[in-house]
């Protein structure tokens, strides 16, 4: 009886065991999100092993930034040979890179022949390199950009949207109270406040369109200045003095509830990413034709800020397929695959020389707005611990939109945690 | 209990191998294995260094980890005392012979058989503050006249868990209840009815210590689950407004995944003393011993 059990046990366990034994030489292509994205990649996954031979495998991750990430994090923290090449939000490249669990591709770069001139310059320098190598390759970019009702604002005599955020409130202001009577839902403009990393994206293009933002100084984190606090309190009097911004702003509002808010025609402005363009644009929205883009309006003594997002490629050091996984890293960047990216999905291409494709312009004529916004985007602080820090500003943040604390507490106290944050993880 | 022979002896424990290596592999090893990076500074982007109680030293310091701690405590005192009452309510009714009482129980688990997660993104909707039911049903009703943010403020966000729990885990406080009530045998009831016990009586005195030992097993079941919400918060407050509603799970959750093994474990550690101490407490209260006999 004894041996019985334990032989079925020792058998069970070898196949346990057996199971888990990875795949030599098969690239495996970490990737999640919504399912047309995947399917776009399964495509091109497809095409990819038609032209060269080499297999690639998808290791399919769910849409959420958070859990992709979970998912990369537990991998490379085991040393496990797969996945070999992987999709990183920009927000995190960093811990991964001071990890060292992303491959120098300095090499492979010159090998292969990549030329780091087709990308954007400031993003491949701030971003990309860690420790001057580069380390990952931009896929896609995003930055934070205004979208606004054109209809109604040529209907009450507005021709250009607004610059500063005080034109943007006298105008939703205006506009709001007009467009209340036959719609209660109506509300002036639309953004990103609840407590997550977006809220981090949509307090710095504020803050840093009124000179501030978040300052480093010999080892100091500068955070409760009299431009964030400005900004933070003009945050808090969007929801609660002026009232163009809904109350639930800082307890619901993340990209999708905002874009679909504004998609139904409840809204005037709306900052979000770009991706929301095609979604605006589509069959069944009620403002197809009906919106446009703009910079993100700024403070009177500012200028315009957008915080840069976008998802990057690298590879991971334990990679059983380097040589292999270059080869699809190359066929991903590449011109060819970066249009289909942008014309089958809507993305913004992470290279330079796709925008002034003339196919693509032809269909995202948007395009030619983004490049500026784009080659100016402001990137959130490049260190290995950007999420404690982020975690802090988010907390605080919220805490200020929700009427909590003070503009000038929450930064006080976020500005000394941070500080603490930093002298913990600077310490080595 | 004697064993008639060694090989019988044997055999026994050949029955019960499975679930010690299951055990040691999945529960007792994790658990180990986060005790001892605790002491260390585990950091994915520094180098790992034998750091002693640094790790908790900065924990007590720490007002995230104290806000943590307090909904935590909070959200057990409250949702879990209310789950056990509704429990034993519905328990009750539904032990009595009712019509379609089959069909009842089983309408009475559906709330149990939903994910938590597809159960929180349900409660979100319900509170959305837009195209929600609660502001819909409120204005209807005439309670508001206007929309209310109910996750906005800490009272709201609070109760809002709350309730998205109590609804969805009193399914399982009732079925342990239910389980409880038919052991008791129908005669000590019709006894005590023929001694002129009234219905009060015989619930404290039959119902009550007989059910016991039940309601130890729910109420320790249901405080150690409390005890780590995860998926709740997670998806209907991620911890906000102000981070009120982050539990000490979501709080150690949020550390691992910003690579700093260490203090989460730390974190996890804390988590684990007090759902060990409440079992002990619990334990106790309930005399297991005594029950096997």
């Amino acid at each position: 009886m004894f041996r019985k059990i334990f032989i079925l046990i020792i058998s069970f366990l070898m196949v346990l065991f057996v199971s888990c034994k990875e795949k030599r030489g098969v690239v495996t292509f970490a990737v999640g999100g919504a399912p047309n994205e995947i399917e776009f990649w399964e495509t091109l996954v497809k095409e990819f092993t038609r032209q060269t031979g080499i297999k690639v495998n998808i290791l399919r991750q769910p849409t959420d930034t958070d859990q992709r990430r979970q998912g990369l994090v537990i991998s490379l923290k085991a040393k496990k040979a797969d996945p070999d090449v992987f999709l990183m939000d920009v927000a995190w490249i960093a811990q991964f890179s001071a990890s060292e669990w992303l491959e120098p591709l300095d090499d492979y770069i010159k090998k292969e022949k990549i030329n780091l001139d087709a990308f954007f310059n400031k993003v491949v320098n701030l971003v990309d390199r860690y420790k001057g190598k580069v380390i990952a390759l931009p896929v896609y970019i995003d930055a934070g950009v205004l979208y606004y009702r054109k209809d109604l604002l040529r209907k009450y005599g507005y021709s250009e949207p607004p610059e500063t955020w005080g034109e943007l409130v006298n105008c939703a202001l205006k506009i709001q109270k007009s467009m209340r009577k036959t719609n209660p839902n109506f509300y002036g403009f639309l953004w990103q406040g609840a407590q997550y990393e977006g809220l981090v994206c949509n307090w710095l293009e504020f803050a840093a369109s009124n000179g501030g933002g978040i300052i480093f100084k010999d080892g100091k984190i500068g955070l409760n200045l009299p431009s964030n606090i400005e900004a933070l309190q003009f945050m808090y009097d969007l929801i609660h003095t002026y009232k163009i911004s809904p109350p639930n702003t800082f307890t619901e509002m993340k990209e999708e509830e905002v874009r679909m808010s504004f998609q139904k025609g409840d809204a005037l402005f709306e900052r979000n990413w770009p991706y929301a363009w095609a979604l605006h644009q589509s069959e069944d929205s009620y403002i197809k034709g009906k919106v446009d883009i703009a910079p993100l309006p700024h403070f009177a003594s500012g200028k315009s800020v957008s915080t840069l997002g976008g998802w990057h490629i690298g590879i991971s050091k334990y990679s059983d397929a380097k040589s292999k996984a270059i080869k699809f890293l190359k066929f991903v960047i590449s011109y060819g695959t970066q249009k289909k990216l942008a014309l089958k999905l809507g993305w913004n291409p992470g290279r330079k020389d796709v925008y002034t494709d003339q196919e693509v312009l032809k269909k995202m004529p948007h395009l030619a707005k983004l490049k500026d916004v784009f080659e100016n985007a402001l990137p959130r602080p490049n260190l290995p611990y950007y999420t404690q820090i982020s975690e802090v500003l988010q907390h605080y943040i919220n805490a200020a939109l929700a009427g909590k604390l003070t503009p000038e507490d929450a930064l006080s106290q976020a500005e000394k945690e941070a500080q603490d944050v930093i002298e913990r993880y600077e310490r080595k | 209990m004697g064993y008639r022979t060694f090989s019988e002896l044997k055999e026994s424990y050949a029955f019960i191998l499975p679930l010690i290596i299951f055990i040691l592999t999945f529960i007792l090893l994790p658990v180990l294995g986060t005790f001892i990076n605790s002491f260390f500074r585990d950091i994915s982007f520094l180098q790992r260094k034998f750091i002693m109680f640094e790790n908790y030293k900065q924990l007590f310091n720490d007002s995230g980890f104290w806000e943590a701690i307090r909904f935590t405590i909070l959200f057990i005192v409250v949702s879990v005392p209310l789950e056990i009452i509704l429990g034993l309510i519905f328990a009750l009714i539904l032990n009595q012979a009712i019509p379609f009482r089959g069909f009842l129980r089983a309408c009475v688990l559906l709330p149990w058989a939903i994910p938590s997660a597809i159960s929180g993104r349900l409660w979100e909707l319900i509170y959305n503050y837009n195209y929600g039911l609660a502001n819909f049903l409120c204005i209807k009703l005439g309670i508001s006249t206007g929309p209310i943010n109910w996750l906005g403020s800490s009272l709201g966000a609070f109760f809002g868990v709350v309730i998205a729990d109590v609804w969805k885990t009193t399914p399982f406080v009732t079925i342990i209840l239910l389980a409880g009530l038919s052991a008791i045998p129908m005669d000590l009831h019709l006894q005590a009815k023929v001694d002129g016990a009234n219905f009060l009586q015989r619930f404290y005195k039959v119902t009550m210590p007989l059910l016991k030992p039940v309601l130890i097993v729910a109420l320790l079941f249901r405080t150690i689950d409390a005890l780590r919400i995860f998926d709740l918060v997670y998806v209907l407050t991620h911890g906000g407004p102000g981070g009120v509603t982050t539990s000490l799970s979501l709080y150690s959750y949020k550390y691992f995944l910003a690579g700093d093994f260490g203090y989460g474990s730390a974190v996890s550690v804390m988590l684990f003393v007090i759902a060990f101490t409440l079992s002990l407490i619990y334990i106790k209260l309930g005399r297991f011993a005594e029950l096997g006999t």
